[in-house]
């Protein structure tokens, strides 16, 4: 079934999809958005670990591969809102020597852009959305910019416990930039520190794109079509312009939806499962695929945590699933001996018993009458650190087509991840580093969470770069070899930095947004 | 707000439960008030059951009172895109059930060999025994997924009766704060 032609089509209702949706939309364009996931409500956020399960995908179209396999669910998104309607809002961003790594340093890759272009996006988004932090505590480490339109949040004696470690072990800590409301913005109202941010937040203190861009886009006229699962983007005879794309609708129907031009916002790992379904004669290894590029560079974070138990009540459960405090002491790319790539720190959040991030989970090792004693001592004296490292592109981890197929006959694909050297010396080393930190503070007992090396934030695939031999996008995410083709959100990343990604996905794709609504005749046309 | 809280504490009251069938109709419990009712097993032998009971009690205390077979029967009898259980976001492939099957398979057969009985009908210390070294992938001739694996899958479900509700909230003497309310219990 054909529907009526629209301007633009974005594939995926999440964080990046839904600043295209609005901008686009607000400069006149029609657009719609299909989204695979049901349309999640505000009120279908329930405060539970349990049913905070929902609005994840119960396992996807992806097979887990490598050293180091993905473990993708806990952070990914199933529906309107996508991962950022359960992300912690933690807002850093990424720095000045993320974009040039290859030029400083001989190896990883050089973003085709500068920390200076982004800049005043990050700015934007954080008026968009509301952030709290302090930005001129931050300019220790990143060039002056816009202050946060809001005070910092309010910090609880689990975080502040920890700043006798950082002190001693010289690491400044400032407040977290969050996107969440320190007080009311734009009507919604002040956070209440509860600490269910992570099961989706209903009250709109935390800015998820149902009370954001994609609020916005709504507003504005923006369709969206939940249940829709896109399998194809379609081209020309000629192969040179994407015509729209291919969907099964809730009812499982195919449908066609022409569009002048298609964003893909899928997820890093399905807009290349989207481009590889795409081939066509012209193009034989999927759309925007000449390099070869696509679903390659695959990168992820990992996390170095460190807990300290104290006998003290220290309000273990108040606070945000993210950051009070923060710090970019460690993000020069060779701050720890013998490893090479940023960390970014973080400490204070608050703490629920059950789910992978609970406290249960502290001491994988203890079961029956040891957890239950251990429980009740971890409810009010427990708390924990953080070091998010940073994993280089490396050309391996990549996402390739399976022979499987899902129900409507597109192939599954895999996700190849293991982490090198470097990653695993990082990972050591602020392990190391966050033990010291731990036992500063005087803590009854301290321990690291070491387990298997975890991935987080999933990055890369469909990189950006300067020219078509090198990278599939170019700096505002259009294909370089289809003008009327875009790929929003972390798959365009070069590299990964160490810092949470929502912000830069913000910011890029309202970068993007804007260029292709000022070049929409040259691009659409 | 006030329009958000409203609509919020509605449909968490109507959501909270899960649906349990009685007499052939399907009416809302706490797996705690299905397993005191005796509300029928609807994937789950018995004996899978009691081995789920012994296993969860093993790795959670008063996780067999709070309904774990309950919980994990109904949440693997549903589509798995409903399911609230920790397998999903372990990256479990569904069906859930299948996981479940072969979970509770390996420690029987681990037991039977071990110990000649099935795990319910151990001692105490056999059955801590035994879960000790299926954490650490310590029994011999094990066979089924990875025993660390069954270990953090039913771990984290007899973690989540226990300690994921109101009530395990309130047993460790924290406030639960919902913004939503599952429902009284849940």
């Amino acid at each position: 079934m054909a529907n009526e032609k629209v301007d633009v089509v974005i594939v995926g209702a999440g964080a990046s999809g839904s600043v295209f949706a609005a901008v686009l939309t607000k400069a006149g364009k029609k657009v719609v958005i299909l989204e695979q996931g049901p349309d999640w409500q505000l009120a279908d956020l329930v405060s539970s670990d349990f049913w905070g399960r929902r609005i994840k995908p119960a396992s996807g179209p992806f097979l887990l591969e490598g050293k180091n396999p993905f473990g993708y669910v806990y952070q990914a998104g199933w529906g309107v809102g996508g991962a950022a309607l359960h992300y912690f809002a933690n807002f850093p961003r990424l720095l000045p020597n993320d974009f040039k790594i290859r030029s400083e340093y001989g190896r990883a890759l050089d973003w085709p852009i500068s920390y200076q272009d982004v800049a005043p996006y990050y700015d934007k988004v954080a008026q968009d959305v509301g952030v709290s932090g302090d930005a001129k505590a931050e300019e220790i480490w990143r060039p002056a910019g816009a202050p946060y339109p809001m005070a910092p949040m309010k910090t609880f004696r689990n975080g502040e416990i920890w700043l006798k470690g950082f002190e001693a072990a010289g690491i400044r800590m400032v407040p977290a930039a969050v996107a969440m409301n320190s007080t009311e913005y734009k009507g919604r109202p002040p956070c209440i520190y509860d600490g269910w941010c992570h099961v989706g937040c209903p009250t709109g203190a935390l800015a998820n794109p149902l009370v954001t861009y994609l609020g916005d886009a709504k507003k504005a006229g923006t369709e969206v079509r939940p249940l829709s699962t896109v399998t194809r983007v379609l081209t020309n005879a000629q192969g040179n312009k994407v015509t729209g794309v291919e969907y099964y609708d809730a009812k499982k129907e195919r449908q066609v939806q022409e569009a002048s031009v298609v964003v893909l916002a899928a997820w890093s790992a399905q807009n290349p499962r989207l481009l590889f379904n795409s081939a066509t004669d012209k193009h034989p290894k999927g759309l925007a695929n000449s390099s070869g590029l696509v679903g390659k560079y695959m990168m992820a974070h990992f996390s170095s945590g460190t807990w300290a138990l104290f006998d003290e009540d220290i309000q273990s459960y108040m606070g945000t699933t993210g950051a009070q405090l923060m710090s970019y002491e460690r993000y020069a790319k060779t701050s720890q001996k013998g490893a090479f790539g940023s960390s970014f720190i973080v400490a204070g959040s608050a703490l629920k018993t059950s789910d992978l991030g609970g406290f249960a989970n502290a001491r994988l090792d203890l079961f029956g009458s040891d957890l239950a004693a251990f429980m009740k001592r971890a409810a009010r004296g427990l708390t924990r650190i953080g070091a998010f490292g940073e994993e280089l592109p490396n050309i391996e981890n990549r996402i390739e087509a399976a022979s499987d197929k899902d129900e409507f006959g597109m192939p599954f694909a895999k996700i190849i991840h293991s982490f090198d050297q470097d990653a695993v010396a990082l990972w050591n080393a602020n392990f190391e580093e966050g033990l010291k930190i731990a036992k500063a503070t005087g803590a009854k007992e301290v321990w690291s969470a070491r387990g298997n090396m975890p991935t987080i934030h999933l990055m890369g695939g469909t990189i950006m770069g300067a020219n078509a031999g090198d990278s599939v996008t170019n700096s505002y995410g259009q294909t370089h070899e289809i003008a009327n083709l875009y790929i929003a959100g972390p798959g365009i990343f070069a590299t990964a930095g160490a810092s949470n990604p929502t912000y830069t996905i913000l910011a890029l794709s309202l970068r993007g947004a804007e260029q292709l609504a000022a070049k929409w005749s040259t691009v659409a046309g | 707000m006030h329009d958000i809280e409203r609509r919020a504490l509605i449909k968490g009251a109507a959501m909270g439960a899960l649906a349990f069938t009685v007499g052939g109709g399907e009416v809302l419990l706490t797996p705690r008030a299905a397993r005191s009712q005796g509300v029928p097993l609807r994937t789950l032998t018995v004996a899978q059951a009691a081995t789920l009971d012994a296993l969860g009690e093993t790795l959670v205390p008063g996780a067999r009172q709070a309904g774990i077979s309950q919980f994990v029967d109904q949440q693997i009898s549903i589509p798995a895109e409903e399911a609230l259980l920790e397998a999903r976001v372990l990256n479990v492939r569904p069906p859930y059930a299948n996981f479940y099957r072969a979970a509770l398979g390996a420690v029987e057969r681990a037991s039977q060999a071990l110990n000649g009985q099935p795990f319910a009908d151990l001692s105490q210390a056999e059955q801590r025994s035994l879960v000790d070294n299926m954490r650490q992938n310590k029994v011999d001739g094990w066979q089924g997924p990875p025993g660390s694996f069954v270990y953090l899958v039913l771990r984290s479900d007899a973690v989540d009766v226990v300690y994921g509700t109101m009530d395990g909230y309130t047993a460790l003497g924290i406030p639960y704060m919902p913004h939503i309310v599952p429902t009284k219990r849940w």
